[in-house]
């Protein structure tokens, strides 16, 4: 914040410093000095003081020395020459008899941010090292990882990494830790500081004299350890037994992920942690302070994903409290729309409806939203309330209700009927654009079952002039055609009135085009049109998938305890600690891959003949079921890979994309999992199962087993079909560290 | 580890500015200043991401705190440790204040040296930490011989938490429950959710190492006891309105310095307490709560410009008790244009800068009720956004703890020095007050 006439303030100070009659009152002296201090921390330049301030470090008063030091500290680095000339005084300081008085100089001496300060303090600290005192030792051991930040590209100084290594048998719990931590930064080229079996069972016994930030740090340091063998993992898990149930709650959950961590491979003893630390998390989500509240709740969150049934009793503690930030209230109701069962839904959906009033628009919208997502499951109650808050003629609450009842749609057909009664007898229309487009998609997509459908649009082709979002004319095009398609004569003339509107007279180029496109389509007559206009409808069997997913551990543990579950966490790099550990699923995937593509290169003739598939009309799950058991197996293939581990919804999307439709999904980690999937090529029609684990099958334990049937046979997309098998690796980088990868055929 | 900690007044002027990483650059401050103190929306997050540098904050009345990393950090530690800074800062100066940090600025740049080196915490006990800085500082330089071997003998200790050659004249210790209890109740009357979260606090003047042990009637220990035959003494409860004598505690934490493999196997408590005031547990309870206040609303909407209200509240505990700082909030839609209020006791006024009408009443016996009613007159609107009816919120203060909790014992034993259990002067004292308090309307 620069101030308007800084130099005259500067100018005015230094006449104060400099005045011997200043300097004899000390206290007079102090104050100008704390002016000065005070003045920095505002954000004034006060650097063209570096020299009176290098007069007032030579005191006996260690409170003005720590401002003076603090101010060096600040900028040293734009003035070198002249803190050369404090250094005398610093190293003369770091031998006085007091300790702390040592200390201070040693660590300010250690802050000082200017090339060539190695040699001055190379020797301080060295002897600090030494020092009788731990509170010198502490600045010390601190002080050497200064030096190296100095000069970051130097060499590693041999001696020092092992003095560092020797103290951390140091009787000061602190001097452990600032060992580490020096250690770590120093090392961070070489994957930083080597716990080896000594080490951490020489930490794990000195926990309990920590302070809870350094049991935090240990906890996260031990991540490296490997234990030899099962017993060596139980004794260190039932010395950190006790820590599950810290007082402070970053320890239980640095805990918990070091547990969730080590016992990675008996899924009992990860179960039975989350289950003793889901207390402590709960007491953390009723925390007096809300921060720690919302970090308690998206660690509740994260949990979740793979015991989602752990919370549940407790859902009443997810409830919003009237005057809890709205931060803390999106984060419950994510939680509570995850805890709904058939005991708690009709109070949870009461708890719901009750936030939809909220005064902030952006809560209320959410909690829609929330209602909508337990629709999936429980449609007809969600429905009756969706529909009453229909009632309160409020325009973000309709705009709301109208986009859930399009997500609705989609996920879950069979309320189709329902939802669209209640938008029919839906008088007024959402003002936003957001929920224009949803009510347009909802018209277009399914005008046949809304009376008034033809009606209510041309409403907004007649208002099409006032309308500034370009979103919402594009999604009006769409929904004409396709209403068009499903009841020509009531749409005709309108449909002609805004095609000539937009491509005539609208500015946006992009909505001339999509304009264009469906005049010329029209031209080719409306059977074509048909075929493009209309994409697949969403699937019945979609229901099927809609049941959340039990993840493993191992999806979400590296990121545990880390910035990530707390949102944001795309921007912050990787902890190191965890790095190395999660790089070898990751690694083994890929050493994978090249066995599938093999497959595609055994025939190459195949490979350029690229087949053509396409999505065509969804089949029924009867004529799926009748024809799989009509016709023979053609092709059987054992693919070199496990099966995806992808969430449902992800997995069909990923397929739609390669245009391969899903039929059915066996939920979770059922054994054998089982998926049916089929395609049109040329003229005809690819079934597929996937299979895994199943015990009559060969070979199946380890990796998928497709088996392929076709109607009509057509040798030639049979042997494309499999080799199609072309590997799709989809990584999501919204969460950095979780890498989702699978495989499509 | 935090790279810089800022404090800021409520207007965004920087009150405090210490940056401990070189990756922190100065304009960090003014990054944070911009997108969340001045920014035009609600506060999203107590975490927000400015360019790849993360900045949590904390906001204590209206002054910021702000820690800032590059580094992918524990945010729950962040936030305890921001706790505790303003907890030390607490205990050096009072308030949390603009004011009193203006006051104290130097004191405070001070403590961010010592707590904080490289942006390691190093060390953040109170106690500890007034051995480095005296108060205000100015005494600093008169360190004496004595004082300067404690600083030798405290951070060499085995024990981080107290340091030996403590001595008193007189061994005193003082014992506070604090609880607060927490209400969601519906219109109806039906506990939407309740739960107490309480804190043991111990201030404690003994001389030498005393070893203390620590027994209240948790249920899991009287139980065990009641099967070896031996009669519960700590009796019939004299406070509180039930008399049970047993509760059931959902999950608890300790100091550091409680031997937690001990409470695990035999559930005892015993430890070492550190020298002063400090927390020596933290527990929640949720069963068998004691609502010490049941708040009744009655809101009828006379036509569209008449809000009539009538609130009964209802005190539940032991006639003998009294109840204080006793403060009800109703709240009133946005265009309320005037209030008229009755009440029987206490003094309540409409704060149309607050939307609500405050009751406050002083002081407040046992099974006693208590009624309010108001009429409120409406401006007519053409909103047609119905009013949210907010809970009516409630505070107070009793002199037990609502979720029964009771000290049976605190027993100290010093075998070096010659002071025994009974010469031990011991205090008790239970507060409840009220957490979140909120009964639908």
């Amino acid at each position: 914040m620069p101030y308007l006439g800084s130099e005259e303030v500067v100018k005015e100070l230094r006449r104060a410093l400099s005045n011997p009659n200043v300097q004899a009152d000390r206290l007079r002296y102090k104050n100008y000095i704390t002016k000065v201090i005070r003045y920095m921390t505002q954000g004034l330049d006060v650097s063209a003081l570096f020299m009176d301030m290098v007069k007032a470090s030579a005191t006996v008063d260690i409170v003005q020395k720590k401002l003076v030091y603090l101010y060096m500290c600040t900028y040293a680095s734009d003035k070198p020459d002249l803190a050369l000339l404090a250094i005398n005084t610093l190293r003369k300081d770091c031998a006085d008899p007091n300790p702390m008085v040592r200390g201070l100089a040693l660590r300010n001496m250690c802050n000082f941010r200017m090339p060539g300060m190695t040699e001055y303090i190379e020797q301080p600290i060295v002897a600090g090292l030494r020092d009788k005192a731990s509170y010198v030792r502490r600045v010390a051991v601190l002080g050497c990882a200064k030096m190296h930040s100095l000069q970051p590209n130097t060499e590693i100084d041999g001696t020092i990494v092992n003095e560092l290594y020797a103290l951390l048998r140091d009787p000061d719990p602190v001097v452990v830790v600032n060992c580490l931590r020096a250690l770590e930064e120093i090392l961070k080229d070489e994957g930083g500081v080597v716990i080896n079996k000594p080490i951490a069972h020489h930490l794990l016994n000195r926990m309990k004299d920590l302070d809870s930030w350094a049991q935090s740090e240990v906890l996260t340091f031990l991540l490296r350890y490997r234990p030899r063998s099962d017993d060596e993992l139980f004794d260190i898990l039932s010395l950190l037994d006790a820590f599950l149930l810290s007082s402070h709650a970053h320890v239980a959950v640095a805990t918990l992920r070091l547990f969730l961590h080590l016992a990675s491979a008996h899924p009992t003893v990860q179960a039975d942690a989350l289950l003793r630390t889901s207390a402590p998390l709960l007491a953390t989500c009723g925390a007096a302070s809300r921060e720690l509240r919302f970090a308690g709740l998206c660690h509740v969150q994260q949990v979740m994903r793979s015991q989602p049934g752990l919370f549940g009793t407790h859902y009443k503690r997810f409830f919003c409290g009237y005057s809890e930030p709205s931060y803390i209230k999106f984060r419950k109701m994510e939680i509570l729309v995850e805890l709904v069962n058939d005991e708690n839904v009709a109070l949870v959906l009461e708890e719901l409806r009750s936030y939809c009033t909220d005064v902030s628009p952006e809560l209320a919208q959410a909690a829609i939203a929330a209602i909508g997502r337990i629709a999936r499951t429980y449609s007809e109650k969600c429905l009756d309330i969706l529909t009453g808050l229909l009632g309160l003629k409020q325009d973000h609450i309709t705009s709301a209700v109208i986009q859930t009842f399009r997500d609705l749609v989609w996920f879950c057909p069979q309320s189709t009927a329902a939802v669209c009664q209640t938008v029919g007898a839906c008088v007024d229309s959402p003002q936003d654009s957001e929920g224009k487009q949803a009510l347009l998609w909802l018209l277009g997509e399914h005008g046949d079952q809304i009376s008034s459908a033809p009606y209510v649009m041309e409403g907004y082709i007649d208002g099409l002039k006032t309308e500034l979002s370009s979103a919402v004319k594009m999604e009006l095009l769409t929904a004409a055609v396709k209403m068009f398609l499903c009841r020509p004569a009531e749409t005709q003339d309108m449909l002609g009135r805004l095609l000539h509107y937009c491509i005539e007279e609208e500015s946006d180029v992009c909505v001339r085009d999509r304009a264009l496109l469906y005049y010329r389509l029209l031209q080719r007559g409306v059977e074509e049109t048909r075929k493009v206009v209309t994409g697949p409808k969403s699937d019945p069997s979609m229901s099927v998938l809609t049941g959340r997913q039990e993840e493993p551990i191992s999806e979400w543990d590296s990121t545990f305890n880390t910035l990530g579950p707390l949102a944001g966490c795309d921007l912050c790099p990787q902890t190191a600690a965890t790095s190395a550990a999660d790089q070898p699923s990751c690694r083994a995937e890929n050493e994978l891959l090249p066995e599938s593509t093999d497959v595609t290169l055994s025939s190459p003739d195949d490979a350029e003949e690229e087949i053509s598939l396409s999505l065509g009309p969804p089949l029924s799950h009867e004529t799926f079921e009748k024809m799989w058991l009509d016709l023979e197996t053609l092709h059987r293939q054992t693919l070199g890979f496990p099966r995806p581990r992808a969430a449902p919804d992800t997995l069909q999307a990923a397929l739609q994309l390669v245009k391969i439709q899903t039929l059915a999904f066996t939920p979770g980690d059922t054994v054998p999992w089982k998926a049916y999937i089929y395609t049109r090529s040329t003229e005809t029609l690819i079934l597929a199962e996937l299979l895994q684990g199943d015990q009559q099958a060969p070979g199946s334990d380890e990796s998928l087993v497709v088996s392929v049937k076709q109607q009509p046979v057509n040798q030639h997309a049979i042997r494309g079909f499999p080799s199609r098998s072309v590997v799709y690796r989809v990584c999501f980088s919204q969460v950095n560290q979780t890498n989702y990868t699978f495989v499509v055929f | 580890m935090i790279g810089g900690l800022f404090i800021y007044n409520h207007k965004g002027e920087v009150l405090i500015s210490r940056v401990y990483r070189d990756d922190i650059g100065r304009n960090a401050v003014d990054a944070f200043r911009v997108n969340v103190i001045h920014a035009r929306q609600q506060v999203r997050s107590p975490v927000t991401n400015i360019a790849r540098t993360s900045f949590f904050h904390v906001k204590r009345s209206n002054i910021w705190l702000a820690a800032v990393t590059k580094q992918n950090v524990n945010a729950a530690m962040v936030f305890e440790f921001l706790y505790k800074m303003c907890d030390v800062m607490t205990a050096y100066f009072g308030k949390i204040s603009e004011e009193n940090i203006k006051n104290n600025f130097v004191l405070i740049y001070e403590l961010l040296d010592e707590i904080l080196d490289f942006g390691y915490p190093q060390n953040s006990e109170t106690g500890a930490l007034k051995t480095f800085i005296t108060q205000q500082g100015i005494k600093s330089q008169h360190h004496t011989k004595e004082e300067q071997s404690q600083i030798t003998s405290q951070v060499t200790g085995q024990i981080g938490w107290r340091r030996e050659g403590i001595k008193y004249r007189r061994n005193e210790l003082f014992l506070d429950v604090l609880e607060s209890v927490n209400l969601l109740m519906s219109p109806q009357g039906q506990v939407l959710s309740a739960h107490v979260s309480g804190r043991v606090v111990m201030k404690s003047y003994l001389s030498g190492m005393p070893e203390c042990k620590f027994g209240m009637n948790d249920k899991i220990v009287i139980d065990k006891q009641g099967k070896g035959g031996t009669t519960d003494d700590s009796g019939k409860s004299e406070l509180g309105g039930s008399g049970k004598q047993s509760i059931a505690i959902d999950d608890c934490t300790f100091h550091q310095c409680v031997r937690l493999s001990k409470f695990d196997s035999e559930r005892s408590i015993s430890f070492i307490p550190p020298d002063g005031e400090y927390e020596l547990m933290r527990y929640r309870t949720t069963k068998d709560i004691i609502l010490p206040f049941r708040v009744i609303p009655l809101v009828r909407e006379v036509g569209r410009t008449k809000l009539e209200v009538k609130v009964v509240i209802k005190s539940n505990f032991k006639p003998s008790l009294l109840a204080q700082k006793i403060e009800v909030r109703i709240p009133t839609p946005l265009n309320t244009s005037g209030v008229q209020v009755i009440c029987m006791k206490g003094k309540a006024k409409y704060k149309a800068s607050e939307n609500a009408i405050v009751w406050k009443i002083k002081r407040m016996a046992g099974m006693k009720e208590s009624q309010i009613s108001a009429e409120i007159e409406l401006l007519p609107t053409n909103d047609k956004k119905k009013w949210a009816r907010p809970p009516i919120s409630m505070n107070f203060e009793v002199p037990f703890a609502p979720s029964g909790l009771k000290v049976r014992y605190l027993k100290v034993f010093e075998p070096k020095l010659n002071y025994s259990d009974h010469d031990v002067i011991k205090w008790v004292r239970y507060i409840g007050r009220s957490g979140i308090y909120e009964t639908r309307c």
